[in-house]
């Protein structure tokens, strides 16, 4: 099981290869892209780029000399039929300067670099919301290697995909970044944040309805404010608890540590760090973080004993207690957490 | 909230085919027992089921039901049971209108039922296809129902907080790609059911070669699978996590509201998903759209 990890400048190169990342992935925006389209939308982040070719060139250049691989994200949900032309000259000159594999999410670009770019690999993107077997078949025939799975998807369907399809390398989430839409069904953008930032956590002033149209009952109205807060406290662990870091450095959820075991033994391909936007020391901590626990499993330690380690590393289990930090809530670690070390 | 915007394709007007199909879609099959009531459907019995928001709905004139839908495009517990899809295949044949399933995003565990609902339809039924695994599972095994693409796999960018049409330009939407069409008809996907966007124009429907069918009058913002209302019964590990079943709270309660400070347009959550209401305008360049022939069918429904 590989450990595939967010780029956004060459410096990140080694830092992240030295601490465990075997696949590296990147976006970049072409200088003549913006003049030629009036937009930055390459992929389906406006910030968190390569600097441009030579950027990317060095990164490939220097990857391989780690024996590490490069994937270029063409990740937006959609494009427009006069983007297909430019985006398969994008990943021909990728593949021209021998970077890896394309991570694609539309269709049409999928069929357009199949046919076009037949040597460049195509790793179905999250973005795609590919979350069944009879789904991953149909982008492996047009052309998929690799089906990058979306975050909220259980082990157990993880499990089954990757034993039903062998022929597919599978990719699935196991650090940081939490969308609480679906990637694939979520048709907004990231605004600035005085702008409003996310959907998901902008500040909407919802009020509940009943199906009549009217006000819900009291009862029912204080079980869904109770539910409400309940979400909050979601919401913060969604978002990295409220965007900090542990006390020791390692970034905190949505974290996919203790279902790692599960995942390796169904023969998962890769796991996914999640965060091209965020800071080096951050992606740097995120592989060394989720290194240790792959350390832990090719060596044959027990799974427990493997969880065990996993809530302890960053030295606050009772975050991990919550049940909200995960992924993959059914694979956690359940340790025993002194009451006054619980999350209020 | 409309502007114009510059499809690449052709505008010219489609001469119209015939009147205008109208569609209505139903999530909550308990409610079929309202539509039972009714020896043949209108379409005021269609308008009448949305409430205060059938004033954001322009039909032309001629527009009858042709169409009745039940099912979730949003969401995996939703699915209808057999016994409710068999009433509304008995309601559409009495009415004399084309029944169609809405299926959702799938996981594996879902595809059996399906196969079983699938199997209760009626050749020349719809399905409303959101799931790219799904349609292939339609083709192969139910050639006599026809697929309908829905509008989760008709990406477009739908997010009313948008400060500027610029902004709505950033990912144009790829409905007129070679590829795209190529491949909905390798699935043997005759239709394509979309939305109508924030800051979009009649003519955005325009040129893409496929007949078009447009839900109104909400539009969808985003669709997760965790879900806030459905782990209201739920606890950990369970709660806000997917795969779980829910006690359908969906279909009791929903949000509404907007953001302090702006006037966009009206939002709403219900379960997993975010909507927004159609502006006057917005229905207004869809009634546009269908007097030029580019969109050839309506279904209304809820949010």
């Amino acid at each position: 099981m590989k450990i595939t990890a967010p780029i956004s400048t060459p410096a990140e190169v080694e830092p992240l290869v030295r601490a465990g990342a075997r696949e590296l992935y990147c976006g970049v925006v072409p200088p003549d892209w913006i003049r030629r389209f009036n937009t930055s939308g390459v992929n389906r982040r406006v910030f968190g780029n390569l600097n441009g070719y030579a950027d990317l060139e060095r990164v490939i250049d220097n990857a391989h000399t780690l024996d590490a691989e490069v994937f270029l994200v063409l990740n937006a949900q959609q494009y427009g039929e006069q983007h297909l032309d430019a985006l398969t000259e994008i990943a021909a000159h990728f593949r021209s300067i021998g970077g890896n594999a394309a991570i694609v999410a539309d269709i049409s670009l999928i069929a357009s670099l199949t046919a076009n770019v037949p040597d460049l690999a195509i790793h179905v993107s999250s973005v795609a919301t590919c979350r069944n077997v009879e789904s991953a078949r149909f982008f492996a025939q047009l052309g998929a290697r690799r089906i990058i799975l979306p975050r909220d998807v259980t082990v157990a369907e993880i499990s089954a995909i990757a034993t039903e399809l062998p022929e597919l390398d599978i990719e699935a989430f196991v650090l940081n970044d939490g969308c609480v839409f679906e990637e694939g069904t979520c048709h907004t953008v990231h605004l600035p944040m005085n702008k409003g930032g996310p959907i998901c956590i902008d500040n909407y002033q919802f009020e509940y309805r009943a199906a009549s149209g009217e006000a819900p009952a009291e009862r029912a109205l204080r079980r869904l404010e109770k539910n409400d807060q309940d979400y909050k406290r979601w919401l913060w662990y969604r978002f990295g608890n409220g965007f900090s870091v542990a006390p020791n450095g390692y970034p905190w959820g949505p974290c996919g540590l203790c279902a790692m075991p599960a995942m390796h033994a169904a023969g998962v391909h890769s796991v996914k760090i999640a965060g091209r936007e965020g800071a080096s020391e951050r992606k740097v901590k995120s592989v060394e973080l989720v290194h240790e626990v792959l350390r832990r499993i090719e060596d044959g330690e027990p799974e427990t004993k493997v969880r065990e380690c996993a809530v302890g590393l960053r030295d606050a289990p009772s975050h991990c207690a919550s049940g909200y930090m995960c992924y993959y809530p059914e694979k956690r670690s359940q340790p025993e957490i002194p009451v006054h070390a619980q999350p209020a | 909230m409309t502007s114009t915007s510059t499809p690449t394709a052709s505008i010219t007007p489609n001469p119209p085919a015939g009147p205008i199909e109208l569609g209505f879609a139903l999530v909550d099959e308990r409610e079929l027992a309202a539509f039972a009531r009714h020896e043949r459907v209108t379409r005021d019995d269609y308008l009448e089921q949305l409430g205060d928001a059938r004033q954001c709905v322009t039909l032309p004139d001629d527009a009858e039901p042709t169409h009745f839908f039940l099912g979730s495009e949003f969401c995996e517990h939703l699915l209808p049971s057999v016994e409710a899809i068999d009433r509304a295949v008995a309601l559409c044949e009495r009415w004399g209108v084309t029944f169609g399933l809405v299926t959702p995003i799938a996981c594996d565990s879902l595809f059996e039922p399906l196969r079983a609902a699938f199997a209760r339809l009626p050749a020349g039924a719809e399905v409303t296809v959101n799931d790219w695994g799904v349609a292939r599972v339609v083709q192969r095994e139910f050639p006599d129902l026809r697929p309908v693409a829905g509008r989760l796999l008709g990406k477009m960018l739908k997010d009313p907080r948008l400060p500027s049409a610029t902004w709505a330009r950033m990912y144009p939407n790829g409905l007129r790609a070679g590829p795209f069409r190529e491949i909905l008809d390798n699935l043997g996907i005759g239709r394509l059911e979309l939305d109508f966007p924030p800051f979009g124009a009649a003519d955005m429907y325009a040129g893409i070669d496929f007949p078009v069918g447009v839900r109104a009058p909400y539009g969808y913002i985003a669709k997760g699978r965790i879900c806030k209302l459905g782990s209201l019964a739920l606890d950990v590990p369970e709660k806000f996590s997917p795969g779980h079943r829910c006690r359908r709270e969906c279909l009791g309660f929903s949000e509404v509201g907007a953001r302090p400070g702006t006037r966009e347009l009206q939002t709403s959550q219900r379960g997993n998903t975010m909507y927004y209401r159609h502006a006057p305008g917005m229905t207004a360049a869809i009634a546009e759209a269908v007097a030029n022939g580019w969109v050839s069918r309506i279904v209304l429904s809820g949010a």
